[in-house]
């Protein structure tokens, strides 16, 4: 039989504003959150330093002033690795990048034990300096980018058309945000925990119009460290594990927007990834128990919810606003507190997602603990969702 | 079908790169006029120009001029920007969906409030340094 993946064990570090100012007299470094990152995790995993034999990191940003990070802390670890070390980059689907590495690792015969870390330090830099950067990743940087097009002035648009087409309001959209919130203050590893309400959504800045500050993701760092295993060595450890149940990828050869008009809020690349992970598991969107996305807005959330299938097209914002997506009710979506309140060290997003989908799967997941469940996906995105990486879990008790 | 221009006394906050290809359209935007490419083996029209059609990979490209009248797909207003378009935000963006089957984003020069499938033209705006294509609401 071929070799089967499971996420064994993980460590993290609450989302937050870790990163120092340059001037500050005593600095925080990367290298030394990471380091006890990885110690704890292997620890709650319960495999030995010797059996890592592949180490995949998400690059980390440019402020961090260790270059080569990922070599570099395996020297600090003394990890010796027969299977690949390695750094990825893919925006905001590094992490979901990285998961899937250190899975193929697996896969592969490479490694019967590899790790999926990183480490995302920014919040020193202003937004609007880390702008000046970000405006490059969207669109086209002689078309677009002189326009003044930032990252989530393209999600905006999206909910521009949403609201038009769909007849949702602003108050639909801060619905997620408010579930989001409430969902965050039973996570301690989130960023924002203080319950707020649909009209403090409403009332705060707008930041790209129709979103205002709660509908879009804060700025945070995060340190991140999955260990995954052959199911062999899982079903070793004698404790519950979660295994990789399928994966679906597609990228519609697309960079934020079509040369032709097209259906821009379908999201088609997490549908049809979505869809092919869902063959590959033999499961259906009615399967599912959580949904642990990548949503950097309250509008992605929304669409994401209905390209997946687990809400009806043009049926996302009601059914948020409904409470279905909400713990304890028909599918609880981020039940981390998704992006915009567990936060969104945006390098290393999708770890935390799979952070929540071990907890959840297992049944470690404390206050915010979905009663019996057993299947769960998540999601990584490019652009405006233009390439989606799904991933399909189940709790082995 | 010459567009309407708007001047602006300063230099442009995040100055595009000319290639010797792209050096048409940035010529013609000067005079007025929104060209780009259409490939001579499959007909596709595309925006921005490119070197190879996206399509089918050919390389044999006409300039076109293919009409500057659409509709707002859609669109939003940056009011947290980027350092070098702090002192212009908020300011308003958009997808625009051409009369000729094109789809393009750029921004859009209005005062007034705008709604998805508008009627809007192509315009550009000249800086002392350069040009920036852009689109505004027009009379349906």
């Amino acid at each position: 039989m071929a070799n089967r993946v499971a996420l064994i064990g993980a460590s993290a570090i609450p989302v937050g504003k870790h990163q120092t100012q340059e001037e500050d007299s005593i600095q925080v470094v990367e290298h030394e959150i990471m380091a006890k990152v990885v110690r704890d995790a292997m620890a709650e995993a319960g495999v030995t330093k010797e059996e890592i034999q592949s180490a995949i990191f998400t690059t980390p940003r440019p402020y961090t002033k260790q270059y080569y990070f990922h070599t570099f802390l395996t020297s600090h670890l003394k990890l010796r690795c027969t299977g690949n070390v390695m750094e990825v980059m893919g925006n905001g689907m590094t992490g979901s990048l990285a998961f899937d590495q250190a899975a193929n690792e697996i896969l592969l015969g490479r490694a019967k034990v590899s790790l999926a870390l990183g480490i995302n330090m920014e919040s020193a830099t202003a937004a609007y300096r880390h702008m000046m950067t970000s405006m490059r990743t969207t669109g086209d940087v002689d078309f677009h980018s002189p326009a003044g097009f930032t990252p989530i002035s393209w999600y905006a648009m999206d909910a521009t058309r949403y609201m038009h087409e769909h007849g949702a309001t602003r108050e639909d959209l801060a619905a997620v945000a408010v579930k989001n919130r409430y969902h965050a203050s039973l996570n301690p590893l989130a960023q924002y925990r203080k319950h707020i309400d649909i009209e403090s959504v409403i009332a705060q800045r707008p930041i790209v119009e129709p979103l205002g500050l709660y509908d879009v993701p804060p700025r945070g760092d995060g340190a991140v460290c999955l260990v995954l295993a052959s199911e062999e060595v899982a079903r070793s450890l004698g404790k519950p594990y979660v295994l990789l149940r399928g994966r679906g990828f597609y990228h519609e050869g697309l960079h934020q927007i079509d040369d032709a008009p097209n259906d821009m809020i379908s999201f088609q690349a997490a549908a049809k990834a979505s869809a092919a992970a869902y063959e590959s598991a033999k499961l259906t969107p009615d399967d599912m128990d959580i949904a642990e996305f990548y949503a950097p807005c309250t509008i992605v959330e929304i669409l994401v919810s209905e390209a997946l299938g687990l809400v009806k097209r043009g049926h996302g914002a009601k059914a948020a606003r409904a409470g279905e997506t909400t713990l304890g009710n028909r599918i609880p979506i981020s039940t981390s507190g998704g992006l915009t309140s567990r936060g969104h060290p945006a390098l290393v997003t999708s770890l935390y997602n799979y952070v929540e989908i071990l907890e959840q799967l297992r049944g470690t997941a404390g206050d915010r603990q979905v009663k019996n469940a057993r299947l769960g996906i998540t999601t990584g995105e490019l652009g405006n969702y233009n390439a989606a990486l799904i991933h399909i879990f189940e709790g082995m008790q | 079908m010459k567009l309407f221009s708007i001047h602006r006394d300063n230099n442009h906050p995040y100055p595009p790169r000319v290639t010797a290809f792209t050096k048409p359209f940035w010529d013609a935007l000067g005079k007025g006029q929104f060209l780009t490419t259409r490939c001579k083996n499959c007909q596709a029209q595309t925006f921005p120009p490119k070197v190879t059609c996206p399509h089918c990979w050919s390389s044999d490209l006409d300039w076109v001029e293919p009409g500057i009248s659409g509709k707002l797909y859609s669109w939003t207003r940056v009011h947290a920007a980027p350092a070098v378009f702090v002192d212009i935000a908020p300011y308003a963006l958009g997808i625009v969906d051409l009369d000729c089957g094109i789809r393009l984003a750029c921004p859009i020069v209005t005062d007034q409030t705008l709604q998805c499938d508008i009627p809007v033209e192509l315009i550009s705006i000249e800086y002392r340094d350069g040009y920036q294509l852009a689109a505004r609401p027009v009379a349906s």
